[in-house]
């Protein structure tokens, strides 16, 4: 270790070296980590690449199963395919053992990724959709909440225990199919819209409740005192604190939403990820693929959004200090 | 000369408390009069009740000509608080600063978005504020960075930004380190120097001694004395203010 201090030309202090030992034990934490996060990762693309392991009738062999389209019959069918990979003439005898990894069809992937992929426009506009109208009903719930009116108190509480005492996906089904016996017929998107916004503005007004009465009664106080309206007050001081203090859990929702965006794909009209994986999953026999490739783009889509969140959770974290 | 704050008749109840019993006080432009008393005596809410932040229950507040009568509601009742307001500056004990803007921000927002008054305007004036309380180099820090005292100076720089006729302190150093309740005094000191009239709740009895034209003292709920800091403190005619006194000398 380095004992000495360029910058001020002096041995460094006993807390200059706790601190560097303690920055080191993190680096190499976090770099673990990090490499953790590769071997899995390796492993699980291990595990989807049609790779068998084989050692039986005396000989061993590793070999790579893959789809291809034979003519049989003069019928044109997709069936697995072994290659042949390397191989030693000594092995266990009869049938020995062997240790397969799934074989996903390459092909069908090729064909059918553009499709799914063109699913995330959809899917990220009900997102966005939804999360301005969850945050509208959020905070009109949360104020409502603390209201000392008693009848808006009731409103907000009646709205959000409703909500969450019943399944998101009835409320998309009762959106799209029972509103129209009564002449109201939404798309799938507004239905999707409407019930995604209302169920997580009742989650979300008990973050924005937190926030709100995160703001101290001084603060209140001393707006008051400079003459500012209660308008003025909630606006240019409670709203901003209270705010600063619901982002971080707002962006954990808006992720959530994103992936419970999937279940509007039951209304069968929007075509997002889902609705477009399962569709053609179904109509090759190929679900696994379908969905694997619906999983991977839900899961770049969340990685993103959370590298956003930490940033921005970063940046607000700054102006406190 | 005519008085600038008139407390008359004045009642306040907290439920069935009776913490305020039927003051009339008034107090003379320039004035400095500092409040003092036990915890609970009731000289805070006193404090409260003149900018309304404590809606009084009987009598009337009147400052600088505007005269509100406590316990009433509605819209004309609002505007003649916030008229009141408007007269008056208020520093707290826990400064109250505005933890998401800077000191300049925190300075200027009651000018513009009270007011109405020119940003540009209202960033000379409240650095020329700032510069008389010390703090003008702190101007773009946020709250979280700056010290007690320092903080104390940036709220007082706040009140004196609105240009209020009176100024209120609520126990301003008693959230305070010890050692840097001297700074806030000095520019307290100050501001009485440039003649505002000032209310001050306090236990600082150096601070009422050296400055205070008046003190006034509470028990009760009751005004039990009213005098000069001279006589107050060498000769206190009623007995609970000499207790009272004396609990400070020996604390001290």
């Amino acid at each position: 270790m380095n004992l000495f201090n360029k910058e001020t030309g002096q041995n460094k202090s006993q807390a200059e070296l706790l601190y560097q030992v303690q920055q080191k034990k993190k680096f190499i934490f976090r770099r673990n980590v990090i490499l953790s996060w590769a071997g899995l990762l390796l492993f699980l693309i291990f595990l989807f690449s049609g790779i068998e392991l084989r050692s039986a009738n005396r000989v061993t062999s590793i070999s790579a199963w893959h789809f291809e389209i034979v003519t049989e019959n003069d019928v044109k069918v997709r069936k697995r395919v072994e290659r042949v990979l390397a191989s030693l003439p000594v092995g266990l005898p009869n049938d020995g053992i062997s240790l397969k990894t799934i074989a996903v069809d390459n092909e069908f992937i090729r064909n059918n990724s553009n499709f799914v992929a063109q699913g995330i426009v959809q899917t990220i506009k009900i997102s966005a959709l939804s999360i301005m109208l969850a945050i509208v009903l959020a905070l009109l719930a949360a104020l409502g909440r603390l209201s000392t009116n008693p009848v808006v108190y009731a409103v907000s509480t009646f709205y959000v225990s409703l909500i969450r005492g019943t399944p998101l996906y009835l409320q998309i089904f009762f959106f799209f199919l029972a509103l129209p016996q009564l002449n109201i017929v939404l798309t799938g998107l507004w239905a999707g819209v409407l019930a995604l916004g209302l169920n997580y503005g009742a989650y979300m007004s008990e973050t924005f409740r937190a926030g709100l009465s995160s703001v101290g009664k001084g603060q209140r106080e001393a707006a008051s005192a400079l003459g500012m309206t209660p308008g003025q007050t909630m606006r240019r001081i409670v709203l901003p604190q209270a705010l600063r203090f619901a982002i971080p859990p707002m962006g954990n929702d808006f992720i959530s939403m994103t992936k419970d965006s999937a279940l509007v794909s039951a209304t069968g009209f929007v075509h997002e990820i889902m609705w477009r994986a399962t569709k053609v999953g179904r109509a090759e026999f190929r679900n696994m693929e379908a969905l694997v490739m619906a999983a991977i783009f839900y899961w770049i889509m969340t990685l993103l959004l959370t590298s956003i969140q930490s940033r921005v959770e970063t940046r607000l974290a700054k102006g406190d200090r | 000369m005519e008085a600038i704050v008139r407390i008359s008749n004045l009642d306040k109840y907290f439920d069935r408390l009776h913490v305020l019993k039927d003051i009339s006080v008034d107090i003379q432009p320039r004035e400095v009069v500092c409040l003092i008393g036990r915890s609970g005596s009731g000289k805070s809410t006193l404090l409260r009740c003149i900018n309304f932040l404590e809606e009084p229950s009987h009598g009337s507040i009147e400052v600088d000509g505007i005269r509100v009568a406590g316990g009433e509601k509605g819209k004309v009742h609002r505007q003649l608080v916030h008229d009141v307001r408007l007269k008056t500056g208020m520093v707290f004990q826990e400064f109250n600063l505005f933890p998401h803007m800077t000191v300049l921000e925190n300075v200027i927002e009651g000018p513009v978005i009270v007011k109405g008054m020119d940003r540009k305007e209202a960033i000379a004036f409240a650095e020329e504020n700032l510069d008389s309380v010390g703090m003008l180099f702190k101007k773009d820090e946020y709250p979280m960075r700056l010290s007690g005292g320092q903080k104390q100076r940036v709220a007082i720089a706040r009140a004196l930004t609105m240009q209020p006729r009176v100024m209120l302190f609520d126990e301003p150093t008693s959230a305070l380190d010890p050692e840097l309740i001297g700074e806030v005094l000095n520019v307290m000191k100050k501001v009485a120097k440039d003649g505002m009239t000032m209310l001050v709740v306090t236990h600082e009895m150096g601070f009422a001694r050296e400055v205070a034209d008046r003190v006034i003292v509470m028990s009760d709920g009751q005004l039990i004395e009213d005098s000069k800091p001279e006589e107050l403190f060498t000769d206190p005619k009623d007995p609970r203010t000499k207790a009272l006194i004396d609990r400070y000398r020996t604390g001290e």
